[in-house]
């Protein structure tokens, strides 16, 4: 593999995407990933007799855990290929083996190349635009890697203090961030052109097409392949406007 | 022997909550520390000249805007998890989607409910399997296939994928997650609050074009609280608000 010029202004993103440091922080998480699944597995094991577990129940537990993920995994998959073009498959690796998802880590892409002026793909999306939204992507997700060490150890603490929060807080705030976050990042995206605006409709309106399936027929998988299919749909809705013209 | 006595059932438990206390963090540390040391290298390490304030603005549009949210899913996540199984889960994400239905269905197939010991341990097991099949998937289909894939595709495929990548998310996202969070006065608050800020606000003032985000989370957040139903919580709707926190918040998305 050809390691070409790191050039900022450049709209060849390829030699950075796939730059080494990339790939081996990739391997790093998959490792640490391992690491720790090895060393809860073991004092799983020595901890079952106690909760009258044995051996076989605990591999059996195992083994429904890796069936139940077969289906989110492949869902997932597809929408992680989906980014392989934006963010090259290091990057993804990393964000969606690490507390990442779709639509936060596009986002947050989003939201850090829009402070430089710029766009995610597009002739503003240099090399330089690349390493700022990974680097802003990455370190939002950290955040949450940061909250989990902090409070885990407090909330078993305080069983207590969490009763004292205000319930109505737990159910309305994250709904309101939520909503509020993508409504305007999606406003946003309607201000961009036409073939934005189209694109975001088909996305919707095959999610909503998945959803209308999985609830009439009882589907519950299509709600799983909802986005990855919504993702298919609208690109190639957005491919087929602009070969067109 | 075939009953364990209960100060051997305790010391057992013990041993675990030791290793899963100290064990945990340290990986989930790792996992931050390697991640980060990525992030910072790519913005500075590579000669693509990042300066610090460049990167301290964008990642302050992020934190502004996500911030809440990062707080809050521990929080919520911790009742159900438990305490070892926070730190798997917070480091391979994909909580909602793959991991808790993982723990449910085992916990489910040995008859046992979540909350107790024996529960949490079951959990552990499924959430480990689940995520070897998360990396394995994540390897040879997107790592191998996906870029293999990706690879064929001819460049103007690739510029329209990069392109309209975000509008080609959102709109499924908005739909899937104003169905899920089943909120209809949120709802339309977060909906005026967005149209105001993006079509009114930023035009008249762009110097707020970054923290538009931000912006519309704070006040969507404080609209919804003082549009809030008054009326106490009947436990029927208590119990609807408390399925609704452990329904997906910030992952119906994966």
């Amino acid at each position: 593999m050809v390691v070409a010029v790191v050039d900022p202004g450049s709209t060849d993103i390829t030699p950075l995407i796939h730059h080494p440091v990339l790939w081996a922080s990739a391997a790093g998480v998959f490792a640490v990933v391992i690491l720790q699944s090895a060393i809860y597995f073991k004092a799983i094991r020595k901890a079952a007799p106690a909760a009258e577990l044995t051996p076989g129940q605990v591999n059996s537990s195992v083994r429904s855990g890796a069936v139940a993920a077969i289906g989110p995994s492949l869902a997932v998959a597809l929408i992680a290929v989906s980014l392989l073009p934006l963010f090259g498959t290091p990057a993804v690796l990393t964000r969606i083996g690490l507390v990442g998802s779709a639509a936060f880590d596009v986002a947050a892409a989003g939201i850090s190349a829009g402070t430089q002026g710029a766009q995610l793909g597009g002739p503003t999306y240099t090399q330089k635009i690349f390493a700022i939204a990974f680097a802003a992507m990455t370190i939002g997700g950290l955040v949450w890697m940061l909250t989990a060490l902090i409070l885990t150890p407090v909330l078993s603490k305080g069983d207590a203090k969490l009763r004292k929060v205000n319930p109505a807080i737990m159910a309305i705030v994250p709904t309101a961030a939520l909503l509020g976050a993508f409504f305007t990042l999606a406003f946003q995206e309607v201000l961009k052109s036409p073939v934005h605006l189209a694109t975001m409709l088909a996305s919707a309106a095959a999610m909503g097409v998945c959803l209308l399936l999985a609830h009439r027929f009882r589907l519950s998988w299509l709600r799983e392949w909802g986005l990855g299919v919504s993702i298919i749909v609208a690109l190639s809705t957005a491919y087929f406007m602009t070969a067109a013209a | 022997m075939s009953t364990s006595t209960a100060t051997e059932t305790s010391a057992r438990f013990a041993a675990f909550d030791r290793t899963t206390s100290i064990w945990g963090p340290i990986t989930l540390g790792l996992g931050l520390l390697i991640s980060l040391a990525a992030a910072l290298y790519a913005a500075f390490g590579t000669g693509v000249g990042v300066t610090p304030l460049e990167l301290a603005t964008a990642v302050g549009a992020v934190l502004a805007t996500f911030g809440i949210i990062a707080v809050i899913e521990p929080v919520s996540y911790f009742p159900i998890l438990g305490r070892s199984a926070m730190y798997q889960a917070f480091l391979i994400g994909n909580i909602a989607n793959k991991l808790l239905p993982a723990a449910i269905v085992a916990q489910a197939n040995l008859g046992e409910k979540p909350g107790t010991r024996r529960a949490e341990l079951i959990a552990g097991s499924a959430i480990i399997g689940a995520v070897m099949v998360h990396i394995t998937t994540l390897i040879l289909l997107v790592g191998v296939l996906g870029t293999w894939l990706v690879g064929m595709l001819p460049p103007p495929l690739i510029a329209t994928a990069r392109s309209y990548i975000l509008p080609a998310i959102f709109g499924a996202v908005v739909l899937q997650s104003v169905m899920a969070m089943k909120s209809r006065r949120t709802t339309i608050v977060a909906v005026v609050v967005a149209a105001a800020i993006v079509f009114v606000v930023v035009p008249l003032a762009p110097a707020l074009t970054y923290f538009a985000t931000a912006l519309a989370v704070i006040i969507t957040i404080a609209a919804s609280w003082f549009a809030r139903s008054k009326t106490p919580l009947s436990p029927a709707d208590a119990d609807a608000g408390q399925a609704r926190r452990t329904t997906p918040i910030s992952e119906p998305i994966h």
